[in-house]
């Protein structure tokens, strides 16, 4: 039974009886109950004629069964449309598109580091190394019959049998016989059985049949020494190699930084002449920095102090301008084989990663790097996986320089040669309370480490799963150019006011292929910044829902909220109605056959409640309550509820009625 | 005639009043809109009245809000970036060669005769700074007039606050920072260097450079390299050429340079195909020999690519190749198309910068560099009163030279280290629009092989000079292969993020988001904003008459009251929803229909049938 509309109830309320104004007045201000059509069908037709979407209204307007179900199919269609476009935009919402624009500016200069490729002058290393390098001595001349030439003859070579440290008898160098189990042993001589898994450092060695100049080295498990790995390389250049920096690395562990430091290039050393933006500089200029596999390098324009140079101008002469001296006699000749220096262009807050993306500069060239920059900005999350300033990544960040990939990485490793080695790795810096692996120590550390390295190269320590892009990062590219210098006629007098730059520090004339020149300039002042924008933002994403909402039915969210009232609470509410009716009429049903009359008046009371005809009425009397199933058939309540009929005449001549039966009653 | 119709209309209206109240006029326009809200607004029950009347103000809101985010962002002008590579049949850069080292020595030596004996002189100063007199004797006597105009010195700075300074020829020493230049101008300036290398090179840059500057242009041409010493073999793809292919250019820095395929008199060469087999192949003879041993301590080729008609900045973008090797340069062209103004600030061809483009008479075109020095020169010339030898001339103006202009070079490196100047030049020069740059890949390898080396430099020999005698040597002698790598090209275009389409179609898709709502809505609202003006100013009219007509009562107290019964009658209809004497559903109905309606009039009359005076009342109103 749906209740009269408030307007109904509003025009009753005119000439009533006091106390029917009442009821009246609090039926209106009553929450109203429900829809006010009866049934369901009834409540759908209502829908679709008053509705704003489009559709709906043509399926109960037009005639006949087909185009009917033409007009259900068409309107279910767009529906479904609507429903899959609006997902396809919800889908792309977290998109972003790409902006690159170049902007010509005064461009801050980035930071130059230099170093020696040799990291520590070999004269001054005598006293640490002199043991190693006659263990590799005698290593080239028990595998290759090579012995120093007269004139470069450095240590007697009758100290060979003094006593060598147990390590080197730890970790000799062998020559292997043939691919199976025997092995020669550098100091001993004598041959032995291998036992353990062999790691090929080339891996074209397994395929090679000729194995009789494989050399390596064991690498042993120290409280397990049934443990064992093996380490093979084709050529013995390498092995030789990677023996000598294995333990040079151990003895450069156990030398505190500040030897370290004095041991290495100092600024004077390294730099003869230095010109910046047309200006002279010196070292003051350039900060140190102490690298734990080059050595002292030396950064330009690190913007330690405070202040960062800039360029206004492009070119060469503009640029930074360095003439290097390296010092090629005193080169380790087992730990570097190529001369020269190395420079990295970086970022003043970023870490100079110089093994590993370094620029080589050759001696006696004029190398000129001409710089572009370009500057990235990556959305983060949700758009990508990166992060601003890696704080949200579990690894901390040993280096004390702003985050990036390699700063996570290296550190995420060291982190884990601490925890499982109980010692650091030389390369990379110290994290708190650990310090630097060396053999006195950490017997076992080797082979931890080369473990660990095996592990770390396959992706099984998960540092690569943990480290993240930097979501902003400046890069500068370079294009290298080499030029002879100084040149043939102007060498000699070149060559002299050098050697009188440097003054008194050598007393020896400088050879050409002592000196490098570098030159670092900006091609052009083209600053180009890729960014990634959001290609939606909501307000987009709202107007394409509007967009597609409009195109196929001319639905706005209104639409929406009618579909949700008429659909979910309205037909709810209906069907709850009829249930409860349903049940009542149950209920009653099965009262009046168990009990007869009595309690009919009861329930025709409780009926009267529901029934608005009846709050309308007089109170009903015994002999109202006995006639009550007329009202059911009187038009008047039956009709249905004027407020959301479409035409207005009916909506008069019904709302009429309340009055006229009010006129009628006085 | 109709026009008269139409004003007595109006004047009909105006005396009779508006028809209708703004409240009638608000229901209908509520019942009969497009917009979704309103409709619901009148059609539901009071609760659910308040609901939909907040619901609307809250949607109407969003939309304008959201138009107001749209609008910002269409006139914030953004771009999206498109990125294509791949290969395709470009132009073939132009190529710029040069020499490192401007002159032939032997050709400018009777120019330089005296600078050279003075700055042998000096470093001999230097390096032994005890005096010999023995070897003055025997050279005859220096002229020192090169040398006072911009002396060499030593400054000792063992005493910070008080530097010695010792002027490399005289004995006598001077402390502090007096003018010890004789450049005959009160102020001077030290420009100090930490290495005699670099100050001596400087020094002499200065001074070559105001000598040199005085040799005409014609004869400046003659004494650099010449196309067919230069370029000793020339091969494009498999078609040979020659230095006749090359166009000449006087470059200041670097003398005579030849650009291949600049494009200035045919059209640019086409390639088709990646890889070093059809790019350009060069063998070039620097003569190392011959070089100015003071100018250029490097020596090698210079060699730079560039877009046609466009001039070579080699101290920018040029690169170094090394005697004695082959440099392979594989080019990516890396472009950059934007869109102009509003989008981005660049200018298309340099018409609308404010600097006058010194190198268009070259013919070229513009470009942020040329402006750069273009600006530089005219500011030199407006201070110093002439023109840098470095940079093309203004009209009517002179290249410095240390007779003309004694101060110039003081002038000069004020003016190049001045901050203010260098920023004034960027902030009126604009990038180009179209910005094209040759990424290049460079690789160097040894040649010609020791195996080899014999009859290459047979062959070159005699074709250069005719003679069986080898004239070449590994100092001397450059190949190049220059050629595109396998993706050539790789454009970054802009295209504007937002268009007109893109704002409409977002403006109509939020409107229709929020509200079901269009252009013919916001018509719709106008119209009755239109119509509530109209309202008010009848009513504005009737009330000024009103006025009158209760001043004509005050005058004349016992005129009959018919008119203000009349008005009386018609302001009780407009109000009638509120009145107790009507009741609510009749008076409803008659505010709900636009009044005109007559079907809806006889409804209303027929309601009302029951009380005669409101019935009178309203037709009388109609």
């Amino acid at each position: 039974m749906a209740p009269p509309g408030p307007e109904g109830g509003r025009a009753a309320a005119g000439a009533m009886a006091p106390g029917k104004k009442i009821t009246a007045r609090i039926k209106r201000t009553l929450p109203v109950k429900g829809p006010q059509a009866p049934t369901l069908s009834e409540l759908m037709r209502w829908y679709c004629l008053n509705t704003n979407t489009h559709g709906c209204r043509r399926i109960v307007v037009s005639r006949g069964r087909l185009r009917r179900f033409i007009w259900i199919l068409l309107t279910l269609s767009a529906v479904g449309l609507i429903l899959w476009q609006c997902a396809e935009l919800l889908m792309n919402y977290y998109s972003a598109s790409v902006s690159v624009t170049v902007q010509f500016q005064k461009l801050p200069f980035p930071a130059v580091t230099i170093c020696n490729i040799n990291p520590y002058k070999y004269s001054s290393m005598k006293d640490y190394l002199s043991e190693l390098d006659k263990e590799t001595k005698k290593a080239l001349e028990t595998f290759y019959g090579f012995s120093e030439g007269k004139s470069k003859v450095r240590r007697s070579v009758d100290e060979w049998n003094s006593t060598g440290s147990d390590f080197f008898k730890q970790i000799p160098l062998l020559k292997f016989e043939d691919f199976s189990k025997t092995a020669t042993d550098l100091r001993s001589g004598q041959k032995r059985k291998i036992e353990g898994s062999v790691f090929h450092k080339d891996s074209s060695i397994v395929n090679s049949g000729d194995s009789n100049d494989i050399i390596g080295f064991q690498l042993c498990d120290a409280n397990n020494s049934s443990e064992c790995a093996l380490y093979t390389f084709s050529s013995g250049v390498n092995a030789i190699q990677e023996w000598y920096k294995l333990h040079y690395m151990n003895i450069m562990a156990q030398i505190p930084l500040e030897t370290k430091e004095k041991l290495s290039y100092s600024a004077d050393d390294l730099l003869l002449t230095c010109f910046f933006d047309g200006l002279s500089c010196d070292k003051r200029h350039f900060t140190r920095f102490h690298h734990p596999l080059h050595g002292n390098c030396y950064t330009f324009n690190s913007g330690e102090n405070g202040t960062i140079l800039s360029t206004s101008t492009g070119g060469s002469e503009y640029g930074l301008q360095v003439v290097l001296y390296i010092d090629e006699a005193d080169y380790n000749p087992f730990l570097v084989t190529s001369t020269g220096a190395k420079i990295i262009v970086h970022d003043q807050n970023e870490y100079p990663f110089i093994e590993d993306i370094g620029t080589e500069i050759e001696t006696a060239a004029a190398t000129s790097i001409g710089m572009h920059f370009t500057r990235s900005r990556k959305l983060s999350k949700p758009y990508s996986d990166c992060t601003e300033t890696g704080a949200d990544i579990p690894v901390e960040n040993l280096y004390n320089k702003s985050y990036s990939l390699q700063i996570c990485l290296h550190s995420c490793f060291q982190k884990a040669m601490v925890d499982s080695c109980g010692c650091a790795q030389y390369a990379q810096p110290l994290p708190a309370g650990a310090e630097y692996c060396n053999y006195k120590k950490n017997p076992n550390w080797m082979y931890c480490y080369y473990r660990l390295h095996e592990k770390f190269v396959k992706e099984q320590l998960g540092c690569q799963q943990i480290c993240k892009d930097a979501c902003s990062f400046k890069e500068w590219a370079l294009t290298t150019s080499i030029a002879q210098w100084p040149s043939t006629v102007s060498e000699d007098w070149m060559l002299r006011v050098l050697s009188w730059d440097k003054g008194q520090k050598i007393n020896k004339k400088l050879n050409k292929t002592d000196l490098a020149n570098l030159m670092v300039f900006y091609k052009d002042l083209n600053e180009r910044f890729i960014s990634e924008n959001p290609a939606n933002t909501l307000v987009i994403l709202l107007s394409n829902f509007g967009g597609q909402l409009g195109l196929w039915m001319s639905c706005s969210v209104v639409c929406v909220i009618e579909i949700v009232e008429v659909f979910f609470i309205d037909s709810l509410s209906i069907v709850m109605r009829r249930q409860w009716q349903k049940a009542k009429k149950w209920w009653n049903d099965r009262k009046r056959d168990r009990l007869g009359k009595p309690p009919q008046a009861g329930d025709l009371e409780r009926q009267g409640h529901d029934n608005p005809v009846c709050i309308d009425e007089d109170l009903p009397t015994f002999n109202t309550a006995l006639r009550l199933p007329l009202p059911q058939d009187n038009p008047l309540p039956r009709t249905p509820p004027p407020n959301y009929s479409t035409l207005r005449l009916e909506t008069a001549f019904t709302e009429q009625l309340p009055d006229t039966l009010e006129v009628g009653q006085h | 005639m109709n026009l008269k119709k139409y004003f007595v209309r109006a004047l009909h209206r105006l005396q009779k009043g508006p028809g209708y109240t703004y409240k009638e006029l608000l229901v209908w326009y509520c019942d009969n809109t497009n917009t979704h809200g309103p409709k619901r607004i009148i059609k539901e029950g009071p609760k659910k009245k308040l609901i939909w009347f907040f619901l609307t103000l809250l949607f109407a809101s969003l939309v304008f809000w959201q138009w107001g985010i749209l609008i910002n962002t269409y006139l914030s002008y953004n771009v999206t970036s498109s990125l294509s590579i791949g290969f395709k049949t470009m132009k073939f850069p132009a190529v710029t060669v040069c020499n490192a080292n401007p002159f032939k020595y032997s050709e400018v030596k009777h120019l330089l005769k005296e600078l050279d004996r003075l700055i042998e002189a000096a470093l001999e100063r230097i390096l032994q700074p005890a005096p010999r007199n023995s070897s003055e004797n025997a050279s005859p006597p220096l002229d020192l007039r090169l040398w006072h105009q911009i002396p060499l010195v030593l400054i000792d700075e063992h005493d910070k606050d008080n530097p010695v300074i010792l002027d490399i020829f005289e004995s006598n020493q001077t402390a502090g920072a007096g003018p010890a230049s004789g450049s005959g101008s009160d102020n001077c300036t030290y420009r100090n260097f930490t290495s005699a290398a670099q100050a001596v090179t400087e020094w002499y840059i200065l001074q070559s450079t105001s000598i040199l500057s005085k040799v005409p242009l014609q004869e400046r041409i003659r004494m650099g390299y010449q196309a067919e010493d230069m370029i000793l073999a020339c091969l494009y793809g498999a078609e040979p050429c020659n230095y006749k292919n090359f166009t000449q250019i006087y470059h200041p820095d670097h003398g005579n340079c030849y650009i291949f395929n600049w494009g200035m008199d045919e059209e640019a060469l086409n390639s088709s195909n990646p890889g070093a087999e059809f790019g350009l192949k060069l063998i070039l003879d620097i003569s190392q020999q011959d070089y100015i041993p003071y100018l250029s301590s490097a020596a090698g080729a210079r060699l730079m690519l560039h877009q046609q008609k466009s001039f070579p900045f080699l101290k920018d973008q040029g690169i170094y190749a090394m005697a004695g090797t082959e440099t392979s340069i594989g080019v990516l062209v890396d472009e950059l198309e934007r869109m102009g103004y509003p989008y981005s600030d660049c200018t298309i061809n340099g018409s609308d910068v404010p600097v006058k483009n010194l190198y268009s008479q070259y013919n070229t075109s513009y470009s942020i560099q040329a402006c750069l020095r273009s600006c530089f020169q005219n500011h030199m010339t407006e201070i110093c009163g002439c023109g840098h030898y470095m940079f093309p001339l203004p009209e009517g103006v002179n290249y410095c030279n240390n007779e003309d202009n004694p101060g110039w070079a003081y002038c000069y490196s004020s003016l190049r280290s001045s901050i203010t100047h260098r920023q004034i030049c960027i902030d009126s020069c604009k990038e180009t629009c179209n910005d094209t740059q040759y990424k290049m890949t460079i690789s160097m390898a040894d040649w010609p092989s020791e195996a080899s080396e014999d009859w290459i430099f047979h062959i070159l020999s005699y074709e250069r000079d005719m003679s069986t005698n080898v004239t070449l040597d590994r100092n001397g002698i450059i190949k190049l292969n220059i050629y595109f790598q396998e993706y050539n090209y790789r454009t970054i275009s802009e295209s504007a993020a937002t268009t007109i389409v893109w704002l409409l179609s977002s403006l109509g898709g939020q409107f229709g988001f929020w509200m079901g709502g269009s252009v013919l809505c916001l018509i719709e609202f106008g119209e009755i904003i239109i119509d509530s003006l109209w309202i008010t100013v009848i009513n504005v009219i009737s009330w000024c008459k009103g006025l009158k007509q209760k001043r004509a009562q005050a005058r004349y107290p016992d005129a009959p009251p018919t008119v203000s019964e009349l008005v009386e009658a018609h302001t009780n209809l407009g109000g009638a929803g509120g009145r107790p004497g009507c009741p609510d559903g009749g008076c409803m109905a008659v505010a709900r229909g636009m009044p005109r309606h007559s079907t809806l009039c006889a409804a209303a009359v027929l309601h009302h049938g029951s009380d005669p005076r409101v019935g009178t009342q309203a037709t009388f109103d109609f």
